[in-house]
């Protein structure tokens, strides 16, 4: 896996250790990083992103303990072997209810339909695959 | 004479390289600091914030012996920070935000008569570094801009080697490269070789990058002095309407500042401690949570 997977939005309500540690699930869940995979160190990490390592190694350790990844001797942090295949859509669909329920809210205060959201949605996932 | 005196009843019982109890400060009977203390771990870096003239720089100047404070005192490794030794000195590091010192001196002169004083200085790390930066050795100090001052002064302070390495504005003057290049330096050598780093701020996403943790200095105060990761989680915004604002009687727990609109609705900040609940007016169902960044917060609190 590469360093420049990771995006890190310093200037975002959410800690930084938080949003390496959900993007990681979010990579995981699709296969997009699979088990067995190693990630890049805490040093490749922190020096490309010029972020605290600890801040890195505290998702890489938190992770751990949740058991979705292993240190490895010599290779240092991979992808547990328990997870086989990747999750299901409606699992996968789960990692974004919370972002997508404030999505909604916030659309709702904004009085837009939901048509031109959802529109606009598609383009913009549509966009990133490109 | 003072140093012989600041034996080892003067020590304090910490581990931290840099510490203060209970400093105060005034100028032309003003006040600059009043009562503020101040404990930086090792490794860990710590990012002092504060609108300008709040006292960041009085402050580093006084936790570093460089300035008397009013009131209270400051340690470095230990030891008193006025009266500190000359090997203590060598364990440290301090950029100043305009750093003009032997400004007669070449680039290069500058660093081989520094280097002399610093038992683990880097000559290849300072060489190699200033030929990166594209600047000529051979140039006089006092001809540099200010932002290639600030560079060559950091190239000085990280070629020491520093336990404790203390910077104030570093990124002032430095353009987005050269800041984006600072930072990892700073978060690598906390992270890497157990150096403890304070540098003093206003572009807030510098610090939240690197910083582990965080103080901001406001009217003479600490507003908060905890860890990067903590401060985001344990601080929200709610709106509140008018209709539940008007049973609240007085301050309510964890409550930082209050502002009302003209509705009678009010936008409150509100802390707790990690890992326990949310204050309970923010969990009313007609209550509004809103997550801060570090910006948000800082503006909030010292408007």
């Amino acid at each position: 896996m590469d360093k420049e997977l990771f995006t890190i939005q310093p200037a975002a309500p959410e800690p930084i250790y938080r949003q390496i540690m959900e993007q990681l699930r979010r990579l995981i869940a699709s296969g997009q990083v699979k088990s067995g995979e190693a990630l890049p160190s805490v040093r490749e990490v922190a020096g490309h992103h010029a972020v605290n390592p600890m801040t890195v190694s505290r998702a890489y350790g938190l992770l751990e303990a949740e058991g979705l990844l292993e240190r490895q001797r010599g290779k240092g942090m991979v992808v547990a072997a328990t997870r086989k295949r990747p999750q299901s859509h409606d699992q996968r669909l789960d990692h974004l209810e919370p972002r997508l329920r404030e999505l909604a809210r916030q659309a709702r205060e904004l009085d837009l339909p939901a048509k031109q959201v959802i529109d606009r949605l598609r383009s913009l996932i549509e966009e990133d695959e490109e | 004479m003072q140093a012989a005196l600041s034996s080892r009843t003067s020590q304090q019982d910490t581990d931290s390289p840099v510490h203060c109890r209970d400093i105060y400060k005034s100028y032309d009977g003003i006040t600059v600091l009043s009562g503020v203390n101040l404990d930086i771990p090792t490794g860990a870096v710590l990012g002092l914030i504060g609108r300008n003239g709040a006292g960041k720089s009085t402050l580093i100047r006084i936790l570093l012996g460089l300035s008397m404070p009013g009131r209270g005192e400051a340690y470095v490794f230990g030891e008193r920070a006025l009266y500190m030794t000359d090997a203590s000195k060598t364990r440290l590091a301090f950029v100043p935000q305009q750093p003009d010192a032997l400004g007669w001196m070449r680039i290069g002169d500058m660093l081989d008569f520094i280097g002399t004083f610093y038992p683990r200085w880097d000559d290849e790390y300072a060489r190699n570094t200033l030929l990166r930066s594209g600047l000529s050795s051979d140039k006089q100090l006092a001809k540099l801009s200010p932002g290639e001052r600030q560079r060559v002064a950091l190239i000085r302070a990280l070629a020491v080697n520093p336990e404790l390495l203390v910077l104030d504005e570093p990124a002032s003057a430095l353009d987005p490269v050269a800041r984006r290049e600072l930072l990892r330096e700073i978060a690598l050598r906390a992270g890497e070789s157990g150096t403890t780093v304070l540098f003093s701020t206003h572009i807030v996403s510098d610090l939240e990058r690197v910083a582990s943790h965080v103080a901001f200095l406001h009217q003479g105060r600490l507003l908060f002095n905890t860890s990067m990761d903590d401060l985001k989680e344990t601080h929200i915004r709610v709106h509140v309407p008018a209709a539940t604002m008007q049973r609240v009687e007085g301050k309510l727990p964890g409550e930082l500042s209050r502002r009302y609109r003209h509705d009678g609705s009010a936008s409150l900040v509100l802390a707790r401690l990690p890992d326990t609940d949310w204050p309970e007016i923010a969990r009313q169902p007609d209550a509004r949570m809103d997550v801060l960044g570090l910006e948000d917060l800082f503006v909030e609190v010292t408007e």
